[in-house]
């Protein structure tokens, strides 16, 4: 007789205890296919195809924030389904999914690789601490400011990984004791973190989902934005934000420390050692300029993410990074995913799903707040931002933005409002990579993501609404 | 022999390690001194990599190195590692190995010493290494959690040995549950092997749900009597009924370090119904070895 052994039970009995959540998102996909599509949807153009293409996105969504599976296979399960659902032909598919946008983003972290080894951020941080200053106010509005605007053209993550280490040397050498220097942490670091998320909707080379974003402008047929006008519309509101961060931030972290000389005079020793620049420091600094101005003049015709394939190809032919490097910093599985995002992004444009859900969500706010633009500007707001602290930013605007162009008004005042409200990652400490870096510290609670970050979060919804709603509409 | 031992924080993991190594020197086992820290999502990972990366340049490490510098530092001052480790903690000497950083060292007496950094969740990081070397014991803090003890009983292959509420000035007593399991012939050596070395007198406790005692128990407990007397241990037995399990808590007093075998239901039984070891880990406020 066939007997299954202790171990073999015990086996799968862990199996299931990972894997419960793949377990649970397969059996509501099959409920929901089995199901009849909501009436609603019976008006749309193709009422099957918006149905299982919403399945799609609930199925992704659950298995991106919960994880039982890697992210490569979310991303083919999205790509597979499209098929099996009759969504979309295989070809179609294959070519929604490999765009100018996912270039970008795949360059973007090779990018991000390559400055981060050029070991720049000892210069950077000597500039910082030359213009701020030893006063422990100063050190942090420096770090925000400088932060938000690197970030606004390499990324936040990029700026993050760079600049973490110069906070946490500061923290250090103030006291070894983690306990007397835990809000001075907190204000450093955060300083650090929320900088760097703020810039990187400066422009389009500050994050992937800004490169998302016109992407769906150009597929969806509403028209191209330049890397300057994206620049004319985000700039403003960055500027705007900066101060009142650094006002959040000082009343929120208030420590002990006023003066900070003897870590900024260790700090000093510190980068000093690395001597003057070297050729291949200037090297780098010259092929990221390169990029940075093929991405303002060329962007609009040979495409941003082709451009950031050019900086990385120069980074590895000029021997400035090692491809090994690059291979093991590169999530290669986000890339994947992100290629899936964008192609059930199209569907949920094309089947009629975006149209489905934006109109329904605008039928059910009119008993509310009536038919205005102000409305439909603020739901697109705080869409894109409440969803960010869950997913990625360029996930959730890969969801949210065939949505949020279909719920009337301006289709690019409405896609530069979901994109930069994307970026309000400020919650909690799942909610962006630089909140994640400053985490793995080890120095930053749980709890103070919340107490500065909601602050944060309350002032950027408010400034957005009133650029976008007195400055944009000058443009 | 080779025991794994998980520690958390400073703050809060002195008495795991204290006991934890004091009871591996008792078996002359090799230990694995492992920190588990939280693994960021995958969406992020690589970014957060790069950072941690970028830190190693101003020889900032990841904070778990923190933690396992603290645990070389409380083995060397007790004691348990070669005296010759005169170059103290070097980060330098980590090795990174596929799904873990590992440094070894050299312990006194010829044992062997690893320390370990994991991130992920905590059961299944526990399992991936006990797995990995053929572990014998696994030694953790106790958890607020209650569905912890279930895990770590149904999921970690080796004995488990929870220590809660370990105060380290005390001196304990070894409390040995005895019935007619055969996880208990294990559990009595086991728990003779530490009472010996640690010089600590034993209770043993046998529970019926009736008046009646069956012949196994009896033998059970005459038999550990007897391996006891033999080991030279002093030590008293105890015979009591009711629940076994509220029995266990409540004669458990805070200088008791109990020691019971592991449930002989099948996993599937026990997933469902949970067993005597499990609830006697849930509702346990004192250190509680399960030995398998």
């Amino acid at each position: 007789m066939f007997q299954i052994s202790n171990q073999v039970i015990a086996n799968v009995l862990y199996w299931i205890r990972q894997k419960r959540w793949l377990l649970l998102t397969i059996i509501v996909g099959i409920v929901l296919y089995l199901l009849p599509a909501p009436s609603g949807m019976s008006d749309l153009s193709r009422p099957d195809g918006a149905y299982h293409t919403l399945i799609i996105v609930i199925m992704a969504l659950v298995l991106i924030i919960t994880e039982p599976v890697p992210l490569p296979a979310v991303a083919m399960m999205i790509l597979i389904l499209q098929v099996v659902f009759g969504i979309a032909e295989p070809n179609e598919v294959a070519s929604s999914f490999m765009s100018d946008a996912v270039f970008f983003i795949m360059g973007s972290l090779m990018l991000a690789v390559s400055i981060v080894k050029q070991g720049l951020d000892s210069r950077l941080a000597l500039g910082i601490i030359r213009l701020t200053g030893n006063k422990t106010w100063r050190i942090a509005a420096g770090f925000t400011t400088i932060c938000a605007l690197l970030s606004s053209f390499i990324g936040e993550h990029t700026v993050t990984a760079m600049m973490m280490p110069v906070g946490l040397i500061l923290v250090r050498s103030t006291s070894s004791d983690p306990k007397k220097v835990a809000v001075l942490a907190s204000l450093l670091l955060f300083s650090i973190a929320y900088g760097s998320a703020m810039g990187s909707i400066g422009t389009p080379s500050g994050g992937g989902r800004n490169v998302i974003m016109m992407g769906y402008w150009t597929e969806f047929g509403h028209g191209t934005v330049s890397y300057l006008q994206w620049m004319k519309h985000a700039y403003p509101m960055l500027l705007i934000q900066i101060p009142l961060a650094v006002i959040i931030l000082l009343t929120t972290f208030r420590p002990k420390q006023r003066v900070l000389d003897t870590a900024v005079r260790k700090l000093k020793v510190q980068v000093t050692k690395g001597g003057k620049m070297q050729g291949r420091e200037y090297l780098a600094i010259a092929v990221f300029m390169g990029v940075f101005l093929g991405w303002v003049f060329l962007g609009h015709t040979i495409g941003l993410g082709i451009i950031a394939l050019i900086g990385v190809f120069m980074y590895l032919a000029f021997g400035l990074v090692d491809w090994s490097d690059l291979n093991r910093n590169t999530n290669w599985g986000v890339i994947l995913l992100f290629g899936a995002a964008i192609s059930i992004g199209i569907q949920i444009n094309n089947t009629g799903l975006a149209q489905w859900i934006a109109g329904g969500a605008m039928d059910a706010l009119q008993f509310v707040a009536g038919d205005s633009p102000l409305l439909q500007i603020t739901v697109a707001i705080l869409l894109s931002a409440i969803l960010t602290n869950f997913l990625s930013n360029a996930a959730a605007v890969a969801v949210i933005g065939p949505i949020v162009l279909n719920m009337g008004g301006d289709p690019i005042i409405m896609g530069f409002a979901a994109a930069l409200a994307s970026a309000f990652a400020y919650l909690t400490v799942v909610a962006s990579p630089t909140c994640m870096i400053i985490h793995s510290s080890g120095l930053v609670k749980r709890g103070d993501f919340l107490k500065a970050g909601g602050k944060l979060f309350i002032m950027s919804v408010i400034v957005l609404l009133l650029v976008s709603q007195l400055l944009w509409p000058l443009f | 022999m080779k025991f794994l031992l998980a520690v958390g924080s400073k703050e809060y993991s002195e008495p795991t390690l204290n006991i934890g190594s004091r009871i591996a020197k008792a078996f002359d086992a090799d230990l694995s001194v492992v920190y588990v820290g939280s693994k960021p999502k995958e969406m992020f990972a690589g970014r957060v990599n790069l950072a941690l990366d970028s830190m190693v340049k101003w020889e900032i490490y990841h904070p778990g190195i923190d933690v396992l510098r603290w645990a070389f530092d409380y083995l060397n001052s007790s004691g348990y590692l070669e005296s010759e480790q005169v170059n103290g903690f070097n980060p330098e000497n980590i090795v990174q190995e596929n799904d873990r950083i590992r440094m070894v060292l050299q312990g006194s007496y010829g044992r062997k010493v690893d320390l370990i950094l994991r991130e992920g969740e905590i059961i299944d990081e526990l399992r991936r290494e006990a797995q990995k070397e053929d572990y014998t014991l696994t030694i953790i803090g106790g958890s607020q959690k209650r569905s912890m003890a279930h895990d770590l009983i149904q999921y970690i292959p080796t004995s488990i040995f929870v220590v809660k509420s370990f105060d380290t000035r005390r001196d304990y007593r070894l409390l040995l549950l005895v019935d007619d399991s055969k996880a208990t012939k294990r559990a009595v050596r086991f728990g003779a092997t530490i009472a010996a070395n640690q010089g600590m007198e034993v209770d043993t406790l046998t529970v019926s749900k009736s008046e009646n005692f069956g012949p196994g128990y009896s033998r059970a407990a005459k038999a550990a009597g007897r391996f006891l007397k033999s080991k030279g241990i002093p030590h008293k037995q105890h015979f009591l009924t009711g629940d076994p399990v509220d029995t266990f808590v409540e004669f458990a007093s805070e200088t008791h370090l109990m020691v019971m075998g592991a449930s002989s239901k099948s996993p599937l039984k026990k997933f469902f119904l949970g067993s005597k070891p499990i609830k006697t880990l849930e509702k346990a406020a004192f250190p509680i070895l399960i030995v398998k």
